[in-house]
């Protein structure tokens, strides 16, 4: 039973997509953060 | 790798070297300005937000292991090898309701130390200390070396000079800025990995299909997609308490439970392993390209550099080089912090200056991190070991110390007797089946043995901890 291409294909473009939003998720976060004087 | 071999000019390695050198000293002297006392120097006033509290938890976790060694996963041990590798998010989210509890237990606590010496004595944290001292060390080394053999693989920068640089980039801006600087780098780091990452993968997908890269795999290497491939299967357990052993002792990570903000520690490492969880994958699938794009892998340590620089070019040598040296630096700097802080917390001021003032161990903290520096630069200038095999040798060690860690913070009747010998046998068990088995079983085993000692001892116990012991003033 070997893993299928449709399930390879989303492990990786879900990985990369995962990515995107973290980066934009800290991105939000620090902004946030700032604005309310809470970074550190 | 010769000269010839090399992904980038040496002349392009040194400037982004230079560049990223000046950048981290610079904000390291900078957020230094902020600090007057141990505390702020060694926990960063106790007072980080969720933003860099997140991106910091990720940051560390992402090593040079997780962009050069997941990619080596993938090529050996498949998609599950992908996976399996992912799982060591799982010690950043399970530790994410630990921090509170330990911010809670502990407000004045300094180091994963204090915990050991109030709650199982002065024994156990001895153990604890060698243990923990070992794998911090033989950490700090093999991220240091990784650093000079990339660096001389991907630019061919010698590697003593390249080692030399990153470590000395990291004792500077850790020395002057102490966590504040490590946080506050990490931040910047832990996005340029990701954007990093994100460009490298669409950009390699534009040159070969997920069908592609599939159909190859299914002809040429078919374990690589098998469901029941049995070492990968393994590698998954292995990986998974692996993280939960190294995050739930180290005292990279309980620096931050006590540096982060009140409320913020649970849910910083819950986004922490979330933000962390897909760079194996996103990272290690390019390894599985290198069969459809023709690439030839001399080293299976190289192989994402090798296929990314196969595939874009100098723009693709550029950006893992920027990714590697970012990785290398988030880690050696958590790591140049955390063993200072240990240091100058459980050895040099509850062994033998007591009533030193919080100057005195800012300053302490300071030197160590610059004799650290100068050790582990000695200790890599002649070059030995491989990424991989140091790292997995502490596997056990960290695997045996999970155990007196989670039942020492949420159960009474855990002990000394328990905490001892569930480090010792695990340690020393899980050590024997390294080298007769695998590593892939060791840390497994290890965690196995102490877990069932831990538990034993605390059951037969009639022993009744008080959490308040757990409130030393600082």
């Amino acid at each position: 039973m070997i893993f299928s291409s449709g399930f390879l294909t989303l492990l990786v473009y879900g990985s990369l997509a995962w990515c995107v939003l973290s980066a934009l998720a800290l991105g939000a976060m620090l902004l946030r953060d700032l604005l309310r004087g809470e970074s550190w | 790798m010769t000269e010839d071999a090399v992904l980038l000019a040496p002349i392009t390695g040194w400037v982004l070297l230079a560049i990223f050198s000046l950048l981290w000293v610079g904000l390291g002297i900078y957020w230094g300005q902020r600090n007057k006392s141990f505390e702020d120097h060694a926990l960063a006033g106790r007072n980080v937000g969720l933003a860099l509290g997140s991106a910091t938890a990720a940051a560390t976790w992402i090593t040079s292991n997780t962009t050069m060694l997941a990619p080596q996963f993938a090529l050996e041990l498949g998609i599950w090898g992908m996976l399996a590798y992912s799982m060591a998010a799982f010690g950043l989210i399970l530790f994410a309701p630990m921090a509170k509890r330990i911010r809670l237990l502990m407000p004045h606590g300094y180091t994963s130390g204090d915990f050991f010496r109030l709650r199982y004595g002065r024994t156990a944290w001895g153990i604890f200390l060698v243990f923990t001292l070992f794998y911090s060390l033989t950490w700090l080394v093999s991220m240091a070396m990784a650093g000079g053999i990339l660096l001389e693989a991907l630019a061919g920068i010698d590697y003593v000079w390249g080692m030399t640089v990153i470590l000395a980039v990291c004792v500077i801006y850790t020395m002057r800025g102490g966590l504040a600087a490590v946080i506050g780098t990490d931040f910047i780091q832990s996005l340029i990995i990701l954007v990093g990452i994100v460009v490298v993968g669409f950009a390699v997908l534009q040159n070969v299909s997920v069908d592609q890269i599939h159909a190859n795999l299914t002809a040429n290497k078919p374990e690589l997609v098998d469901v029941l491939f049995p070492a990968a299967l393994m590698a998954i357990f292995n990986n998974l308490l692996f993280g939960l052993g190294e995050v739930f002792h180290n005292n990279v990570w309980w620096s931050r439970a006590f540096a982060f903000r009140e409320g913020v520690g649970s849910k910083a490492f819950l986004i922490g392993g979330l933000v962390w969880f897909p760079i194996p994958v996103a990272a290690g699938f390019i390894a599985l390209a290198s069969g459809a794009l023709n690439v030839a892998v001399p080293s299976p340590d190289m192989v994402g550099p090798l296929v990314i620089a196969n595939v874009l070019g100098e723009a693709g040598a550029i950006a893992i080089f920027i990714i590697v040296f970012c990785s290398l630096a988030s880690s050696i700097d958590s790591l140049l912090a955390a063993t200072s802080d240990l240091i100058t917390e459980d050895v040099y001021r509850r062994l033998f200056h007591p009533s030193a003032a919080p100057e005195t161990l800012k300053k302490m903290a300071q030197w160590i991190t610059l004799a650290l520096g100068v050790g582990t630069w000695a200790v890599c200038v002649p070059r030995i070991g491989t990424l991989a095999s140091v790292l997995f040798f502490a596997g056990p060690l960290v695997g045996a110390m999970i155990w007196p860690i989670v039942t020492g913070l949420y159960w009474r009747r855990a002990n000394s007797v328990g905490a001892i010998g569930g480090m010792l046998l695990g340690g020393g068990i899980g050590l024997v089946s390294y080298f007769q088995i695998g590593w892939y079983v060791a840390s497994t085993i290890g965690t196995a043995v102490s877990m069932v000692w831990v538990l034993g001892a605390a059951w037969l116990s009639k022993d009744r901890y008080d959490w308040n012991l757990l409130k030393e003033a600082s």
